[in-house]
């Protein structure tokens, strides 16, 4: 049953491999209802391959995936109708403009068209995609292609918004606005999970996070309570267990 | 800088030698040197015709690349940060491109040259070996500034349907070809033919051979200046190439778009498709090449007087816009996952796609149907076409999204494509397979409009009519299904290819199973590129000619034999063709099973 109690986001023993390599080995996380959840790791860590078995995008190997309480293998449909997903570098309907994109996906869900109408025109507004109104996805930017999947992700209101490295390629003037949208939706009673591995920007807007490494999660809880007395990104070399490397070779950059 | 990308592309090939495709290439070496050596026989043995032979290998040049996707290992897109003058660049390039089996194998056939010139005396000879070094050099060039003018100007629909005309008139003679050097034998004078082979660019060689010295002398001149403005002109048009933004092959037009249109379900993801159908190059060329191959296909033929393929133009285009649309998720690439995020979406999914390639494709091959019937004036074609047109079309957009739901050969998604404006970046060879697939598949479903027509002729209409919405509905409800339980497992094949989507066990399965043996490869082989003569010229023709009471034998076997053996023979020469057919397409399919099968 869904209930305000239960967690946005509930992933219990996910795992995935690939040919002979585990991309996720264990994968136990919880995103409380209501929270901005920020999943950061190193490149290859399974931040992406993670959120895709979380919202039905990969079958699993082992594990289990809920959406406030509803299974998201079990309970396809249900589940669904509760996210609202960003993936990584996924292709869209890549021969429609950013307005048909947005018209067609709501009506394919059955939503009302005026409902649709009214809507479409506010993301595109907002998202400042309304100048570019005879362009096809297919010629935008990577940063025009972010602002349409959000949009894509907003556009039936869901309960839960899944955004796989939402701030990649995007200016600092849509960055800002982006993050005025993210707080709004959550201040709004919806829940947030986006995954990231910009530390200062994690740390500006999210309020907890879980820390991917190797295919587990190695720490996760309020932001204060896995960063303490440190800063996030402090934190974080210490968790991965990475030394930072860049000061030795290379002599001969310095002409 | 040239040493350097010779030494690149060696690289690029040593890793081909011991990757998945290794056996494919040694066997196409093997194939190609066999054909070199032939043109070296025919040199030896039949010398007026090696000018033709010589033609052949240029237009294997030109047209290979068209067809297998550039044929470039050293993309140009490589080095667009080199700080290097464009021809330079361009030498380099070709330099580079020089290190490849198909030039090794060329300039083995060009020895045919050198034993051409034999027989004209000493001098001749060493005319030969020269020109044989530049034919080379120029067959090489001429086949990179086709591929760079066909990268560039496919960047319109216009150019696009150009671009299909080109392709599907030469695919259109590989099948019936046959037709023109049969008219050819009948009529007088065949002295423009010669003319016409010697003055290609694979001619001029010999010609310098026939020449007079001085008069040869020129035409190695002209033929080396030749070389020169080509490289200067690759060198532009690579410069182009590289600096000029075409992403993804989308037609040049730019205004506000009409309303998209307020309906839900099914006709919102027709209305979806039918956008597509006319944004994508790649989609446009690929029905206007169904569109052309169907017409010259069946043209051809009237070379020899026989109107008989005509009438069916439409369906011949029905079955190859078929052929060429049963990739249609995987084209899309991994944006299935937008169909599978909405609740309930499955359905409304397929349903539209079959409507949008029902609209696509029914109008324009209906109206060639009626002016084929029409213009052949084959009066007896009439209930053949009423009744197998709805059947066949029918039975196409059933099986179009049965086969791309079950069957996907995983391409490059579409903002992530190259500098090829027509390439979807999916394995040729798969594709190909599926286009053979539909061949042979959809005209099975329109086995029992045909026997109606047999019974009764205009009986054709209703059972074609009725076991085409019989198609449509049925293997459409089936995708709908697979797509519903199965469409997790299909974007993760689009995402990440047959291999990464494999399980461990399945993995141990592909291992188990190798590669194709050597010996049914070339079989294979063998049979895909021989099975046309006795399934369509000893076969089928002939099965109309009698039919029909034509009275011409043109070069028929059976139509040569007593009349009691004429049948029998029509009937074998079919099966032998299908038989064909059906080993080059079902036993690789089989052997590679374990790969695909099982999610």
């Amino acid at each position: 049953m869904t209930t305000h109690e239960a967690p946005a986001l509930r992933a219990t023993g996910l795992r995935k491999v690939f040919g002979d390599r585990a991309a996720v080995e264990q994968v136990d996380l919880s995103v409380p209802a209501g929270s901005l959840y920020g999943l950061v790791g190193p490149n290859g860590a399974g931040k992406t391959t993670t959120l895709a078995m979380a919202v039905g995008l990969l079958r699993p190997d082992a594990g289990h995936a809920e959406i406030f309480g509803v299974d998201v293998w079990k309970d396809t449909v249900r589940a669904k109708s509760l996210i609202g997903v960003l993936p990584d570098g996924h292709a869209m309907p890549e021969r429609l403009t950013g307005r048909e994109v947005l018209t067609y996906l709501g009506l394919l869900r059955g939503m009302a068209p005026e409902v649709v109408v009214e809507r479409t025109e506010e993301l595109l507004q907002v998202l400042e995609l309304d100048t570019a109104e005879g362009t096809l996805v297919i010629e935008y930017s990577t940063g025009m292609r972010k602002k349409i999947g959000l949009a894509v992700a907003l556009l039936h209101a869901p309960r839960l918004l899944v955004l796989d490295e939402p701030f990649e390629a995007i200016d600092p003037v849509s960055a800002m606005t982006i993050r005025t949208i993210l707080r709004r939706f959550v201040e709004g009673g919806g829940s947030v999970v986006i995954s990231s591995h910009v530390m200062a920007l994690v740390e500006g807007i999210c309020d907890h996070v879980g820390v991917i490494s190797g295919g587990r999660v190695v720490a996760e809880g309020r932001l204060d309570e896995v960063r303490r007395s440190r800063s996030l990104e402090e934190a974080f070399v210490e968790l991965v267990g990475a030394r930072a490397g860049g000061t030795e070779g290379l002599s001969w950059l310095s002409s | 800088m040239a040493v350097v990308l010779i030494r690149m592309r060696l690289a690029l090939l040593r890793h081909a030698l011991r990757g998945d495709r290794a056996s494919s290439l040694v066997l196409g070496t093997v194939i190609g040197l066999i054909l070199a050596v032939g043109t070296v026989a025919v040199a030896v043995f039949w010398p007026p015709l090696l000018p033709a032979a010589l033609a052949v290998w240029l237009m294997g040049w030109i047209f290979g690349p068209i067809f297998t996707g550039g044929g470039e290992a050293l993309r140009p897109e490589y080095f667009t940060m080199i700080p290097a003058a464009p021809r330079r660049m361009a030498t380099a390039l070709l330099a580079g491109a020089f290190a490849s089996p198909a030039v090794m194998i060329t300039s083995v056939a060009l020895t045919s040259m050198a034993v051409y010139g034999w027989r004209f005396g000493l001098l001749a000879t060493l005319v030969a070996l020269v020109a044989a070094v530049i034919t080379l050099i120029t067959m090489v060039l001429v086949s990179r500034v086709t591929v760079a003018i066909f990268g560039l100007l496919v960047r319109s629909r216009a150019a696009a349907v150009l671009a299909a005309f080109v392709t599907g008139t030469v695919l259109a003679l590989s099948g019936n070809g046959w037709a023109l050097p049969v008219a050819a034998a009948t009529a007088e004078d065949l002295s423009w033919a010669g003319a016409l082979v010697r003055l290609l660019p694979s001619g001029w060689g010999i010609a310098a051979i026939e020449s007079s010295p001085p008069a040869a002398l020129g035409i190695l001149a002209a033929s080396a200046l030749v070389v020169v403005l080509l490289v200067a002109v690759w060198a532009v048009l690579l410069t182009r190439r590289v600096t000029s933004a075409a992403r993804g092959g989308v037609p040049a037009r730019r205004r506000r778009p009409r309303p998209f249109p307020m309906v839900r379900g099914v006709r919102a993801v027709a209305a979806k498709e039918l956008r597509t159908w006319s944004r994508d190059l790649i989609r446009v060329h690929l029905l206007s090449f169904a569109f052309f191959y169907a017409v010259v296909f069946t043209l051809l033929p009237v070379a020899i007087g026989w109107w008989g393929m005509v009438p069916f133009v439409g369906l011949i285009a029905v079955l190859m816009g078929a052929g060429v649309s049963a990739n249609l998720y995987a084209t899309d690439g991994t944006a299935l996952w937008l169909t599978l995020m909405t609740p309930g979406a499955e359905r409304a999914d397929v349903r539209g796609r079959q409507l949008a390639w029902l609209l696509a494709v029914g109008p324009a091959t209906a109206l060639l149907s009626v002016a084929g019937a029409a213009a052949s004036g084959e009066t007896w074609a009439w209930p053949w076409v009423a009744g197998l047109f709805p059947a066949v079309l029918g039975g196409a957009a059933g099986l179009v999204v049965l086969v791309a739901v079950t069957a996907p050969v995983p391409a490059t998604d579409p903002h992530r494509r190259g500098g090829d404006p027509l390439s979807s970046g999916a394995d040729e060879g798969g594709e190909t397979g599926l286009v053979w697939l539909m061949l042979i598949a959809v005209p099975v479903t329109a086995l029992p409009a045909a026997a109606a027509v047999l019974i009764e002729p205009w009986a054709g209409v209703p059972v074609g009519v009725a076991t085409g919405v019989l198609c449509v509905w049925g293997f459409g409800r089936i995708a709908a299904r697979r797509l519903a339980s199965g469409g997790t497992e299909l974007l993760a094949l689009l995402k990440y290819g047959s291999a990464a989507g494999r399980t461990v066990r399945e993995e141990e399965a592909a291992a188990a199973a190798p590669d194709l043996p050597l010996g049914h490869k070339i079989a294979v082989i063998v049979c895909y590129s021989l099975a046309w003569l006795p399934l369509f010229p000893q076969g089928i023709v002939p099965m109309f000619f009698k039919l029909f009471g034509v009275e011409d034998r043109v070069w028929f076997l059976a139509l040569y034999l007593p009349d009691a053996w004429q049948w029998p023979t029509i009937t074998l020469m079919i099966s032998i063709g299908l038989l064909m057919y059906g080993y080059a397409i079902l036993f690789p399919m089989r052997y590679r099973a374990p790969e695909t099968e099982q999610a």
